[in-house]
């Protein structure tokens, strides 16, 4: 199963602050992968680039131009609603600290896409192949892989690569549950085989 | 969820969490619970608060599960615990679901053939638990305590190293559960025609509520009771 999370690093010296962000992500953006950044390894430019978003501060901002230029339309800033001008004038995106929840909320998600951006979004063919199908077939009428192999010409191999797919694809486990869907959608009749 | 601890008042923590129910009453606690403490519930039923706490803990957080805790009691307490969760999904759950599924098949449209389908597979998943709890009672359960007696009279013979259990194999998905999660998953994706929503909304509730019951009665089993025995059968070697 491949992991959709979003990654997150949290680059703050307030502790405090930290966990409230993490625990606001947690609740309202998952499936979240969060990193805490030490600060001392934004001395390195380079590196690190795996993060969907950064969040960090004004002056951990300005102290570190180097290395969050390049990020910064992935950086949102957290900053006291007191001091607006301090805002480095590069950054674009802001949490106010002082909100309250529900903006604080309202900013976050217009931060964070709904789709997770990620090289590895894998939205596979759910459908069966035709040749899965067979071997679904096959399978609930309790027939063992060995004799699916000879009477599909196939190796066994591929047989259990192919109900490995079938039990990703459909999502369902079990051998009363394949039969349940061979059923309902047609793939084999009800007559010919027991639940 | 935080934990309960021996001086809350065991009625404020089932109000919370009403599906501690069928848990307590495994331990002989019934309700009517006034306002007496977790710890003088426990003294007035003489139980071993550590172990009630323990699976109570266990049954309300699927991220705690203290090992090193569950593995410093007794098998037979263990197996008692096992036993009597296997009697409720037999006496009550099973049939709870059964009671459901029938009048939400007899109720919804006639000749819904997904429905009809849909009892034929719960009918396998119940012979397969039933067969499960008979194999328990009969076999593994007996076979396991009489190991533990083993063990005691090792023990009792002389200074014994105390026992080193191996790291638990991943073990291999439970039948069981697997089964439960295809049921409910294909009721969920897969229902159509027509059919009674209310009545369908009353076997998902039952079939989770087993499905909760299940996943911690196989935590135990297989990450407690499972090395314990393989552990002892090491030592009478």
């Amino acid at each position: 199963m491949m992991h959709r999370n979003r990654r997150i690093a949290i680059i703050l010296s307030d502790t405090l602050q930290s966990i409230g962000l993490q625990s606001l992500l947690t609740d309202y953006f998952p499936p979240v992968e969060i990193s805490k950044l030490p600060v001392a390894d934004l001395l390195t430019p380079a590196g690190n680039d795996h993060f969907n978003h950064y969040f960090t501060t004004p002056d951990i901002y300005t102290a570190h131009l180097d290395y969050f230029l390049p990020r910064r339309s992935k950086t949102i800033l957290l900053f006291n609603c007191g001091e607006p001008a301090s805002a480095p004038s590069s950054a674009t995106h802001f949490l106010t600290l002082q909100a309250s929840q529900e903006t604080i909320l309202e900013q976050l998600q217009a931060y964070l896409p709904e789709d997770i951006p990620s090289q590895f979004a894998d939205e596979g063919n759910k459908e069966l192949s035709s040749r899965e199908i067979d071997v679904l077939q096959q399978v609930v009428k309790g027939i063992t892989n060995k004799e699916i192999a000879d009477k599909l010409n196939i190796s066994l191999n591929t047989v259990l690569t192919h109900r490995k797919n079938i039990t990703a694809k459909l999502g369902i486990k079990t051998l009363s549950g394949l039969t349940f869907y061979a059923i309902i959608n047609g793939i084999i009749s009800g007559d010919e085989i027991e639940l | 969820m935080p934990l309960v601890y021996p001086n809350m008042q065991l009625s404020e923590v089932v109000e919370e969490n009403t599906s501690l129910i069928p848990v307590i009453n495994r331990f002989g606690i019934r309700l009517g619970l006034g306002d007496k403490t977790v710890k003088e519930v426990c003294d007035e039923h003489a139980i071993d608060i550590g172990f009630l706490l323990t699976v109570i803990n266990t049954f309300l957080n699927e991220e705690y599960f203290p090992e090193k805790k569950l593995k410093t009691f007794h098998t037979s307490q263990i197996i008692d615990y096992l036993t009597k969760t296997n009697m409720y999904y037999l006496r009550f759950q099973l049939p709870n679901i059964e009671r459901h599924l029938n009048s939400f098949i007899s109720m919804s449209t006639p000749g819904n053939t997904t429905l009809n389908l849909i009892g034929k597979f719960f009918s396998s998943f119940r012979k397969e638990l039933m067969a499960r709890i008979e194999k328990d009672g009969k076999e593994w359960f007996p076979y396991c305590l009489s190991l533990s007696t083993k063990l005691s009279e090792f023990q009792e013979a002389g200074p014994t190293n105390p026992l080193t259990l191996g790291a638990e194999e991943e073990e291999a998905e439970d039948p069981i559960e697997a089964l439960l999660y295809d049921l409910k998953s294909i009721i969920v994706r897969h229902i159509s025609g027509d059919y009674s929503e209310n009545l369908c909304y009353a076997v998902l509730f039952s079939i989770s509520s087993l499905e909760k019951d299940i996943k911690q009665h196989n935590r135990i089993r297989y990450r407690i009771l499972t090395p314990m025995v393989a552990a002892i059968e090491k030592l009478d070697r």
